[in-house]
């Protein structure tokens, strides 16, 4: 009763209702903006709440976490930019449809789909919070490490074109994950000496300037052409469209509240895996991958709101952070005088059926400003590209810079703008390289984790794998997505199951 | 002429004003805390820089700027104007660039305005390692060599320095050192068991140990804890740990060399107030820190024996880059 009395405590109140709101607002907005981060955002307000109440503060911050998640996909279908890195697999077929002036269709799927991922994952939170987090914490080195090598063979399925090209593109982005100081040992890596180097390269200015800048000297091709004209009669997906793609929604909800519950992943691998898992299951998609697939604007984004709920899992149960956001917040509770960790469920249960509480209102909010002011949003689209092809620039450079505040990051933008705009001219795919910066911490951190906790030893190193179930899982599911990948995928399937079917 | 009369009161209003009050702060003071949002020294700085605002009359606008293990920070306060409007909000590192490697510059360059609190080394351990004592981890350590797993966070890092104090006493551990991004990350494996001991900050742990996920060791101070008053200290284990403690983590407020004066003052006077409000007190008590509140010399002094200390010990297990001999930092007790 005690439980139900403080889920209720925002909807209760009018004063945490309106923060939750407002924060959700602010949110979309914030995420739809590259380089303007959640993680960003809710650090600023850490300062900007410190001598608040708790429950106002945790409002806020949680309603800009649940709409910056979302708010990433906007500028992803709108203009190619994903506003964050987990709406990058958004932008692969949300981008193709607004070119076929099917935005406002592609936003209203998006946002309907993203409430439905937030609410999986809020339920999961709700429902099975510890015995998630029991399994997440199984998770040893090599388990991430076959994880990452799992997403890695994602590259096939984010190529569009010569799989060759796409190996290319994430081996590329492999190695500049790896520039700067090495993270286990200090000692610089790829970096010539060069003081520009050490830092390393940020990410978020390579996504923007691979992603925007490229797609602005693109559109420098067609200047003159006019404009798409955006139908908007049809936002909210029918009922029989959300049906259909029930099963899978519920696919990669489960993916994306996992890979968020993870400590040491979050929402951008869960909406990439879960892209990869929509393209192997969807036997006739309406349209291709790649060219405006509906199920693949459904799968990466119910899988990164989803992955809100997945990363609250560890944050509320054990005080481990599930991601970036998550790791603020519980330095956030601890500023206000909370002690997150394994028994703040048991000191303070109240705490997390308010944060329950919250995050439904939350995703209620996001469902509602998502819906409203589309039609002003598409207008973005249908400007001339004299206009736009300058906004996208701005954009992409305030992004760059907001990052770090710093202007290197914006060189790197354009630099890599430029590099990702001769890719794309010669049929090189972007997403694998995006992919590759992604994993690359991932891959190597925990490779060299695990092989240095089996003393350098190979042999009790594969033996740690076979003797694991949930290694040895991750490990069969690398070996038979890499095989069925491969020709001899083709001709173990003919062996096996006779000719082919035409 | 009413101008010139006006302006005439105006300036002397100001100048009044100002010797009423103080030259400074006259505008807004930046304040750049060298780790990121949300992490403990972010937390210690945003809890007592309020309550110095306060006694300043002033305000101080707190920025994060982290990067290269917050070399970038204390880069960032060295290089501007020594004017007492931007101050360094940082921890221990810094004493360690130079042996490290990572840097020319440490708080040698900063004056110290106020040490505020320290932290305790904790070595902490699973509920279901094959030891739940000290001297039985020293004894599976000596008949499994290589066997047990200890999770550290690059050389200069709390465990590598705790883990050198360890050899130093007890001769050489022959163990596995398996490399985490920090410490809640290390203790996060810990607890799923990818890594056996970890030697970790008492605040970072101590919710853990309440819940039983994990089990303390031994306390690397010279007093018992008042949250584990059952857990014994080190010295208590091994009289050879007396010599390097209490040693810890801590953190501290500093201005660039050449600040005027009177900012100095104006600002110990009022991180010094700061600290003692009863608010900090208790969030630092929450999160297991010891307050300390030193400055001046008192401050150098602690920086300068905790620099000698660490570096030694350093040198000693094989991971400094640099020799501290030859950077002047002398042996301690020399």
């Amino acid at each position: 009763m005690d439980a139900f009395m403080s889920f209720l405590t925002v909807f209760t109140q009018p004063e945490l209702l309106l923060l939750v709101g407002l924060g959700t607002f602010a949110g979309v907005y914030v995420g739809a903006i590259p380089g303007l981060s959640v993680t960003m955002a809710v650090s600023i307000l850490i300062s900007f709440t410190f001598s608040w109440d708790v429950y106002p503060a945790i409002s806020l911050m949680i309603g800009i976490y649940m709409g910056g998640v979302y708010g990433g996909s906007r500028t992803a279908i709108l203009l190619n930019i994903p506003g964050a890195p987990s709406a990058i697999a958004t932008a692969m077929d949300g981008y193709p449809m607004a070119k076929r002036g099917e935005a406002g269709e592609a936003i209203g799927t998006t946002t309907v789909m993203s409430f439905f991922g937030g609410f999986i994952g809020i339920i999961v939170l709700a429902l099975a919070a510890p015995l998630v987090s029991d399994f997440a914490l199984r998770f040893q080195p090599r388990d991430y490490m076959l994880l990452a090598v799992l997403g890695i063979l994602l590259v096939g399925s984010l190529s569009t074109g010569s799989l060759v090209k796409g190996i290319f593109a994430g081996a590329f982005g492999i190695a500049l994950g790896a520039v700067g100081m090495d993270p286990l040992t200090f000692t610089p890596r790829f970096t010539f000496d060069l003081q520009i180097l050490r830092p390393g390269i940020s990410f978020i200015a390579v996504m923007i300037g691979m992603f925007g800048v490229s797609e602005a000297l693109l559109q420098l091709h067609h200047v003159n052409a006019p404009a798409i004209r955006q139908q908007i009669n049809r936002i909210v997906p029918s009922w029989g469209t959300v049906r259909k793609h029930l099963p899978l929604s519920l696919q990669t909800s489960t993916i994306g509240v996992i890979i968020g519950a993870l400590p040491g992943t979050g929402g951008d691998i869960a909406a990439l895996m879960a892209y990869d898992h929509a393209k192997r299951v969807t036997k006739n998609p309406e349209r291709e991958f790649g060219d405006g697939a509906i199920e693949g604007l459904v799968a990466p984004e119910t899988a990164n709101n989803a992955a809100v709920g997945g990363a609250f899992i560890p944050m509320m149960t054990l005080g481990i952070p599930g991601d970036a956001v998550t790791a603020i917040m519980i330095g956030a509770l601890f500023i206000h005088g909370l002690n997150p960790g394994p028994m703040l469920m048991i000191d303070r249960p109240d705490m997390f059926w308010f944060i329950t509480g919250a995050l439904v209102m939350a995703n209620v909010f996001m469902l509602i400003f998502g819906l409203t002011g589309i039609k002003l949003f598409t207008k973005i689209v249908e400007m001339p590209r004299a206009v736009l092809i300058p906004l996208i620039m701005l954009l992409s450079i305030v992004g760059a810079y907001a990052v770090n505040n710093s202007i290197t990051d914006v060189y790197w933008m354009l630099g890599f703008g430029v590099f990702g705009y001769f890719m794309r001219l010669y049929g090189f795919p972007l997403g694998p390289v995006i992919l590759g910066v992604i994993l690359s911490r991932l891959l190597d951190d925990n490779w060299r984790r695990a092989i240095i906790s089996e003393r350098e030893d190979l042999s009790r190193f594969f033996h740690g794998i076979f003797t694991s179930p949930l290694s040895l899982v991750l490990f069969l599911a690398v070996v038979f997505i890499f095989v069925s990948q491969t020709p001899i995928g083709g001709w173990l399937k003919r062996a096996i199951f006779g000719r082919a079917k035409p | 002429m009413r101008n010139v009369v006006l302006g005439a009161v105006s300036a002397l209003v100001m100048a009044a004003g100002a010797a009423v009050a103080q030259d400074y702060p006259t505008r807004e003071i930046q304040g750049i805390i060298q780790w990121g949002a949300g992490g403990s020294t972010d937390t210690v700085m945003r809890s007592v820089t309020p309550h110095a605002e306060d006694a300043l009359g002033g305000t101080v606008v707190m920025q994060n700027m982290t990067g290269a293990v917050g070399a970038i920070a204390l880069n960032y306060v060295a290089d501007a104007d020594a004017d007492g409007y931007t101050l360094l909000m940082g921890a221990e590192n810094p004493m360690l660039y130079k042996v490290m490697g990572l840097g020319d510059r440490d708080y040698g360059d900063f004056i110290p305005i106020n040490i505020l609190a320290r932290g305790t080394p904790i070595l902490v351990t699973r509920p279901d390692a094959p030891f739940s004592d000290y001297a039985g981890m020293m004894a599976y350590i000596a008949e499994n060599p290589g066997e047990v797993r200890f999770g550290s966070t690059g050389p200069g890092g709390l465990p590598s320095v705790v883990t050198a104090m360890m050899q130093t006493v007890e001769g050489e551990l022959d163990v596995t050192f398996v490399p985490y991004d920090g410490d809640g990350p290390a203790l996060t494996a810990l607890q799923g068991g990818a890594i056996d001991v970890m030697p970790a900050v008492l605040g970072a742990s101590i919710e853990g140990i309440r819940a039983g996920a994990m089990v303390p060791l031994a306390i690397f101070d010279t007093e018992a804890s008042p949250f584990l008053p059952d857990t014994p200290i080190a010295p208590e284990l091994n009289e050879g740990y007396a010599t390097y403690l209490p040693w810890g983590p801590f953190f501290g407020v500093f201005v660039a060399n050449g600040t005027p004066e009177e900012a100095v003052t104006a600002l110990t006077e009022a991180y010094a107030a700061a600290v003692e409000n009863q608010d900090f007190l208790d969030l630092m008590e929450n999160r297991g820190f010891t307050v300390m509140n030193i400055s001046g010399d008192e401050a150098q002094d602690f920086l300068s024996s905790w620099q000698s200390t660490t570096a030694w010990l350093l040198q000693d297990a094989g991971l400094a880059v640099n020799d501290p001999e030859g950077l002047g930092i002398p042996r301690p007790g020399e």
